[in-house]
């Protein structure tokens, strides 16, 4: 039985070419499940790498790839940490492919990447559950660190905006998961969590920081952002996403950063 | 160029334009190479002329460092290293010598050399250890001849003039003097005023000045006030010294750099390579805490 339809968007910030993007995400178990959902749950994470790091698009790859895999990621902080410094131990190997490809085709790290190597990439995450409807509970589950944010519609109305609740907690220095491993505690510290029930007819935005903040100021001054959003790739939309983020980049709405939605629609 | 009326209305959001390769900023540098920069710095050994150098080498690094990325360094900056001593003009060495604006990427590949110097880093016991770290140069000691410092600051306004009319909604460009202050070709004040009535849509350019003297004093960074500075050179330098927008007053803050409303870019006998750090360019890297 199908009980839902997950749609990716996603586009670079201007001037940047789609293999510089460092907005990753994943749906289902393997990843590009988009479309009908009909198995008993499904799993979808975003991750933003930091723009002053290095490799900040591997690490957020890695990131989703390791979180959309893994079993019960979002039931606990535990989980979610435990996760994460799985993540970190396959950094090391990524970083020495990465160096010796370099090597091989003739351009070898250079003296301004070393600090940047040696920091380490660094990236928000979320990542959430959906659950099928079974005896009578439509439940879901989300886990976040960092800025990547979820916003669940019902009847025309936000009702959930997790983890940031408020515009002015949009800055340039959200928490970010780091590749070099550090303390779990330290995870477990400044993720959130946060868990409930959906109905049928409820809509699921994830999206990073830019257009979370998009939707989060529209919401705040009585617009209906997911209007606009729930519209996305249908006839009645009549352009494409990237034209879309580009207009309203233009109009000074929408911060000019890599941008990458989920939509899940429930019924 | 915008009218000052449009930036009064735009107030509070001024300095918020995004610095990206589709919209770069430029960076001015203008290094004092006259002859007093041959004397030693307050208290010290080093003379000035090699502390100058060394600011201004240590912060085209950290300028490169900061928009490196995988695939090289992003131009998010465009760059003019300005010395005046003998003459006034460009000061790169190597293979950039004679360029005036050069794009980030260019610097970043070709200093003139890279030397190797020890640093010290955390040994992770609570102690520090020495670490060999690369160290570019791009820009070596140079002292003779006077100060002209007001050809300096009408240089950089050509400078800057030229780069506006070219990107006109840019984060404003942020020119910095690194002087022993004392001006020999007459008062630097209405030039540097010129210079900071330079404007994008987006604000006044930023005028910031690293004072270093041969008197031994306590360091003084982005003071509100010109009462606790210990020269007329160095209240000269200040008052010509724009004010840091509300937003580097607060990276300045989270660095553990005092600073507040009235803060001027201007530093005595101490270092100012944070003010890297002052410029977005994107997500910033932080470790949790």
């Amino acid at each position: 039985m199908t009980w839902g339809y997950v749609s990716v968007f996603s586009t670079t910030k201007r001037g940047s070419t789609s293999c510089e993007c460092e907005d990753a995400s994943w749906v289902g178990p393997k990843g590009t499940d988009v479309g009908d959902v009909a198995g008993r749950s499904l799993r979808v994470a975003v991750a933003d790498g930091a723009s002053e790091s290095l490799l900040a698009g591997r690490w957020a790859r890695q990131l989703c790839a390791t979180f959309g895999q893994a079993p019960n990621v979002t039931r606990s902080r535990k989980a979610f940490a435990t996760t994460y410094l799985a993540a970190t131990e396959n950094w090391a190997p990524e970083l020495e492919r990465y160096v010796t490809e370099r090597q091989e085709r003739g351009a070898p790290i250079q003296w301004y990447e070393e600090p940047g190597l040696a920091r380490g990439a660094f990236s928000t995450l979320i990542v959430m559950d959906v659950f099928r409807p079974r005896d009578g509970q439509r439940r879901w589950r989300a886990a976040a660190l960092g800025d990547s944010c979820l916003f669940l519609v019902r009847d025309e109305r936000l009702v959930t905006s997790f983890p940031i609740e408020d515009i002015e907690q949009f800055t340039s220095r959200p928490a970010l998961l780091p590749s070099r491993s550090t303390d779990a505690d330290l995870v477990m510290r400044n993720m959130a969590h946060c868990a409930s029930e959906w109905a049928p007819g409820d809509s699921f935005y994830i999206a990073t920081d830019a257009l979370a903040a998009w939707f989060l100021r529209a919401d705040q001054r009585g617009d209906r952002p997911w209007e606009i959003l729930r519209d996305l790739e249908t006839s009645d939309f009549g352009m494409e996403f990237e034209d879309w983020v580009n207009l309203e980049r233009s109009r000074g709405e929408l911060k000019d950063d890599d941008t990458t939605l989920i939509r899940i629609d429930l019924f | 160029m915008p009218g000052l009326d449009s930036l009064i209305n735009k107030g509070s959001s001024m300095y918020s334009a995004e610095i990206s390769r589709a919209n770069p900023t430029c960076f001015v540098f203008l290094i004092d190479q006259s002859a007093s920069m041959l004397d030693s710095i307050g208290g010290t050994a080093q003379r000035k002329c090699d502390v100058v150098a060394d600011a201004l080498n240590r912060l085209l690094s950290e300028l490169a460092i900061k928009c490196a990325k995988e695939e090289g360094v992003r131009d998010y900056f465009h760059v003019s290293v300005i010395g005046y001593g003998a003459s006034v003009g460009p000061a790169l060495s190597g293979q950039l010598a004679g360029r005036d604006v050069v794009p980030l990427s260019e610097v970043a590949a070709a200093p003139a050399r890279l030397e190797t110097r020890m640093k010290k880093i955390p040994d992770g016991a609570g102690g520090l250890i020495d670490q060999e770290v690369k160290f570019p140069i791009w820009v070596d000691s140079v002292a003779n001849n006077g100060t002209p410092m007001s050809g300096a600051l009408t240089r950089a306004h050509g400078i800057v003039s030229s780069w506006l009319a070219a990107h006109p909604d840019c984060f404003p460009p942020v020119i910095l003097n690194l002087t022993d202050g004392e001006s020999t070709d007459g008062d630097p004040s209405p030039a540097a005023s010129s210079v900071r009535d330079l404007t994008s849509t987006d604000g006044p350019a930023l005028l910031f000045n690293l004072h270093v003297t041969d008197t031994a004093t306590t360091p003084i960074v982005f003071p509100d006030s010109e009462l606790s500075l210990p020269s007329d050179y160095a209240r000269s330098l200040f008052r010509n010294s724009s004010m840091l927008p509300v937003g580097m007053q607060s990276y300045a803050r989270q660095q553990g750099i005092p600073a507040q409303e009235g803060s001027r870019g201007f530093v005595f006998n101490s270092d100012m390579s944070a003010i890297v750090q002052f410029l977005d360019i994107g997500t910033r890297a932080s470790d949790l805490r």
